[in-house]
C-alpha cells in the first residue's frame, strides 16, 4: 500500500520545485533580448505605439509586481496572448490543440519501448555471455547512439520515399476532415485531440487506420530510443535479481527454472526499470520535439521551436512549463508507483 | 599505496592518484572489455579525422555557398550514379563536397563537445563538492537550484536557455553548460559525501587544513572516478544534444559544415526526392562518435561498479 503520508510529503516537495520552474519561466521573457511590445507591433510602428502595448501588458510595473502577476497568471495556467504563431490567441488555448498531439506521439513511442524493450532485456539477461546477449547489447547501445533526427529520415526515405510503404509525414489523410466533437447517445462530446482515439470515437475506421498508418514510422523512431533504455535497464536488474537468495531457495524447492525466472525474477526485475521509464520521459519529450520536426507534425514541439524563432515569448514560456509540469507529474508518478512496488521505499 | 616521496607537494598527490589507478583493477577491467576498446578506436579514429579536416581544409571554402555552376548541386556520391567530381558523399545544395564538410564536422563536434563536457564538469563539480563540504544553507541553496533545473527535460531546457541567449554554436554551448551541470553537482556531491565520511578527513582537518586544500587535494581526487564516468557518457549526449541545437536552427549558423545543420539541409532538400546522401553520412559520422563515446563510458562504468566484475569477465 502507498501510505497517504508519503504522496503527501511528494507533493509537498514539489512545491519548491514548481515554484523555482515558474520563477525560471518568468525570467524567460525577462532576460530575452528585444521588447516585447517591439515584436506585437512590429518594426514601423511609432515608438508612441511601442509605449502603449507596454503599459497595456504591464511591462513599466515594477519587476516584483510582474512577477508576482505572472505567478497567479501561470497557475491558472494563463500566459496572455500568442505574439506571432498564433497572434491573438490565448497561449493556453493553442497549448491544449497542440499538446494531445505531442503525448499522443510520447505514449504510441512509450508503448513500443516498453513492449520491446522489457522482452529483450529479459532475453539478453536469461541468456547471458551468449551471442544473443552480445547482439541485444550492442543494439541497444547504438539505438541510444543513434540521434533521432537521423533515424526517422533513413526511416522515411527507406520506407516513404523508396518503399512507398508509410507516407512521409503529417498526421492524418489529407482528405479526412475531422469534426470537433463527437455524439454519445445523443450527447454532444469534446473530441481528445489524439487522431488515432479520435477517429474511434468517431467510428471512422478508414480515418482510424490513416492516423495509426501516418503515426507508424514517427512512433517507432522515437520509441527504438526508449526500448534501448528500457532493455539496458531490464537485463541488469534481471541479472541483479537472478542472484538474490530467494531465487535460489525457489529453484532449491524443485522449482523450475523458467518458472523461478518468470514468476520471483521478472517482477522484482520490473521494480527498478519502472523508474528507468519516469527519468527517460524527459528524452522522450525532447525526442517528441525533434520527431515532430523530422514528420512535420504539428504538436507542441514543433510550435515551440517555430515560438523561438519568432520570438513569441508568451508561446515559449508556456511550452516550457507545459513540458517541465509534465516531466514532474510523470516522474511523481513513478515515485508513487515505486513505492507501492517497493514498499521499503517509503520508510 | 605506495610510501609518498618527498617531494614537492602538488606532485605527490598526483602521482599518488595515479598510483591508486595503476594498482585498481579498473584499467586491467578496461583493457579487457573488448567493446570498450573498440569504442576507444573510434574515438581516436575520429580524432584522427577531425585533426586533418581541420588542417588541411579551407573553413572558407567549406562554407561557401557560391561555388558557381563547375560542380553540379545535389549530385550522388561518385560510386552511386555521379561523377568523380561529386566526390565520395555527394554534393548538397549549393554544390559543396559532402565527404569534405562531414571530415569537418567532426572537428565541430569534438570541439565543441569537449568544451561542453569539459565546462559543465567543472562547474558541476565545483558546486557538487562545495555543497557537500559546507552541507546545511549551502548545500540547500545548491541543491535546490539543481533539482529546478533537473525538473525539465534536458533538451527542453536547452531550448528554453536558447530562447534567451539567442541562437549560435558557442550559446548552445552555454546552454547545454548549464543543462549538464545539475547531472555532474549530484554525482560528485554524493560521491564527495562518501569521501568525508572517512576518518582520514577528521585527521586532515585536525593537522590544521585549510577548506580548500580538503576538498582539492583530498575530496577531489577521491571523487575522480564517477566523474570520469559520468563525463565520458557526458560526451556522447553533448555532441548529440550540439547537434539537435543546429538541427532544429538554434546552433551552427548557415553555412558551417556542422553535422547537425548539414542534417537539417538533408531533411530540406533530399527527404522526399530520395536524395539520401545528404543526410546519410552526416549522421552516420555523428552516430558513430557517439558510439564511440557511449561503449567508452559504458566499459568504465562496468569496469568501476565492483557488482559487475564478475558478468564482465
Amino acid at each position: 500500500m502507498v501510505s497517504k503520508r508519503f504522496v503527501l510529503k511528494r507533493l509537498l516537495l514539489l512545491v519548491p520545485v514548481l515554484f523555482g520552474v515558474a520563477t525560471f519561466v518568468f525570467a524567460i521573457l525577462q532576460l530575452a533580448p528585444g521588447d516585447p511590445a517591439r515584436v506585437i507591433v512590429g518594426q514601423r510602428a511609432s515608438a508612441d505605439q511601442v509605449a502603449q502595448v507596454r503599459s497595456e501588458l504591464g511591462l513599466d510595473d515594477p519587476i516584483l509586481v510582474q512577477y508576482g502577476r505572472f505567478l497567479v497568471d501561470a497557475v491558472q495556467f494563463d500566459f496572455g496572448d500568442s505574439y506571432q504563431i498564433s497572434k491573438g490567441t490565448p497561449v493556453r488555448e493553442v497549448l491544449a490543440d497542440r499538446l494531445p498531439v505531442t503525448i499522443e506521439l510520447a505514449l504510441y513511442g512509450q508503448a513500443i519501448g516498453i513492449l520491446l524493450g522489457v522482452p529483450l532485456g529479459v532475453l539478453s539477461a536469461v541468456k547471458q555471455d551468449t551471442l544473443t546477449d552480445h547482439a541485444t547489447r550492442i543494439g541497444a547501445l547504438t539505438g541510444l547512439s543513434v540521434p533521432i533526427y537521423w533515424s526517422g529520415p533513413l526511416l522515411i526515405l527507406l520506407f516513404a520515399t523508396y518503399l512507398g510503404l508509410f507516407p512521409t509525414s503529417g498526421r492524418i489523410g489529407s482528405t479526412t476532415f475531422l469534426p470537433d466533437h463527437w455524439t454519445l447517445l445523443g450527447v454532444e462530446l469534446p473530441l481528445t485531440g489524439m487522431v488515432t482515439v479520435d477517429t474511434l470515437l468517431l467510428g471512422d475506421l478508414g480515418a482510424w487506420f490513416s492516423a495509426v498508418h501516418h503515426l507508424f514510422l514517427p512512433a517507432v523512431t522515437i520509441g527504438v530510443y526508449s526500448m534501448a533504455l528500457i532493455s539496458r535497464m531490464m537485463r541488469s536488474s534481471m541479472l541483479e535479481v537472478v542472484r538474490q537468495d530467494y531465487m535460489r531457495t525457489a529453484r532449491a524447492k524443485g522449482q523450475g527454472a523458467k518458472i523461478t525466472v518468470m514468476k520471483h525474477g521478472f517482477r522484482n526485475a520490473l521494480i527498478p526499470v519502472v523508474t528507468v521509464i519516469g527519468i527517460q520521459f524527459g528524452s522522450l519529450l525532447g525526442g517528441a520535439v525533434l520527431t515532430e520536426t523530422v514528420f512535420g507534425i504539428g504538436g507542441i514541439g514543433t510550435m515551440l521551436v517555430a515560438a523561438i524563432g519568432a520570438t513569441d515569448y508568451p508561446l515559449v514560456q508556456g511550452a516550457v512549463l507545459t513540458f517541465a509540469l509534465l516531466f514532474t507529474l510523470v516522474n511523481l508518478g513513478v515515485d508513487i508507483t515505486y513505492s507501492y512496488l517497493d514498499p521499503r521505499i517509503q520508510q | 599505496m605506495a610510501p609518498e616521496p618527498a617531494d614537492t607537494a602538488g606532485r605527490t598527490t598526483r602521482r599518488s592518484a595515479l598510483d591508486s589507478l595503476r594498482a585498481s583493477p579498473f584499467l586491467s577491467q578496461l583493457r579487457s572489455n573488448r567493446l570498450a576498446l573498440f569504442g576507444i578506436g573510434i574515438i581516436l579514429g575520429m580524432v584522427l579525422v577531425a585533426l586533418y579536416a581541420r588542417f588541411v581544409y579551407d573553413f572558407g571554402a567549406l562554407a561557401d555557398s557560391r561555388l558557381g555552376g563547375a560542380v553540379p548541386s545535389r549530385a550522388p556520391p561518385s560510386w552511386a550514379g555521379g561523377t568523380a567530381r561529386t566526390g565520395a558523399f555527394g554534393t548538397d545544395a549549393a554544390a559543396r563536397d559532402i565527404f569534405r564538410r562531414t571530415l569537418y564536422g567532426a572537428w565541430l563536434a569534438l570541439k565543441f563537445g569537449t568544451i561542453t563536457v569539459a565546462a559543465s564538469t567543472a562547474l558541476g563539480v565545483s558546486l557538487g563538492i562545495v555543497a557537500a563540504y559546507y552541507g546545511d544553507a549551502t548545500d540547500n541553496v545548491i541543491m535546490r537550484t539543481m533539482d529546478v533545473l533537473l525538473a525539465f527535460p534536458s533538451l527542453l531546457l536547452a531550448l528554453a536557455l536558447v530562447a534567451i541567449f539567442g541562437a549560435g554554436l558557442w550559446k548552445a554551448v552555454i546552454a547545454l553548460t548549464l543543462v549538464y551541470t545539475p547531472r555532474f553537482a549530484r554525482v560528485v556531491r554524493g560521491a564527495a559525501l562518501k569521501v568525508l565520511e572517512d576518518e582520514y578527513i577528521d585527521a586532515t582537518v585536525a593537522l590544521g587544513a585549510t577548506d580548500p586544500r580538503v576538498l582539492v587535494r583530498h575530496v577531489l581526487p577521491n571523487s575522480l572516478a564517477p566523474i570520469t564516468v559520468q563525463s565520458t557518457l557526458n560526451f556522447g549526449l553533448a555532441i548529440i544534444d550540439i547537434a539537435a541545437l543546429s538541427f532544429l536552427g538554434f546552433g551552427a549558423q548557415a553555412g558551417t559544415p556542422s553535422w547537425g545543420l548539414m542534417l537539417a539541409r538533408g531533411v530540406e532538400n533530399g527527404l522526399f526526392t530520395g536524395k539520401w546522401w545528404m543526410s546519410f553520412f552526416p549522421g552516420l559520422f555523428l552516430a558513430l562518435t557517439v558510439l564511440g563515446f557511449n561503449l567508452l563510458g559504458d566499459g568504465m562504468r562496468d569496469a568501476l561498479d565492483p557488482r559487475m566484475r564478475d558478468t564482465v569477465d
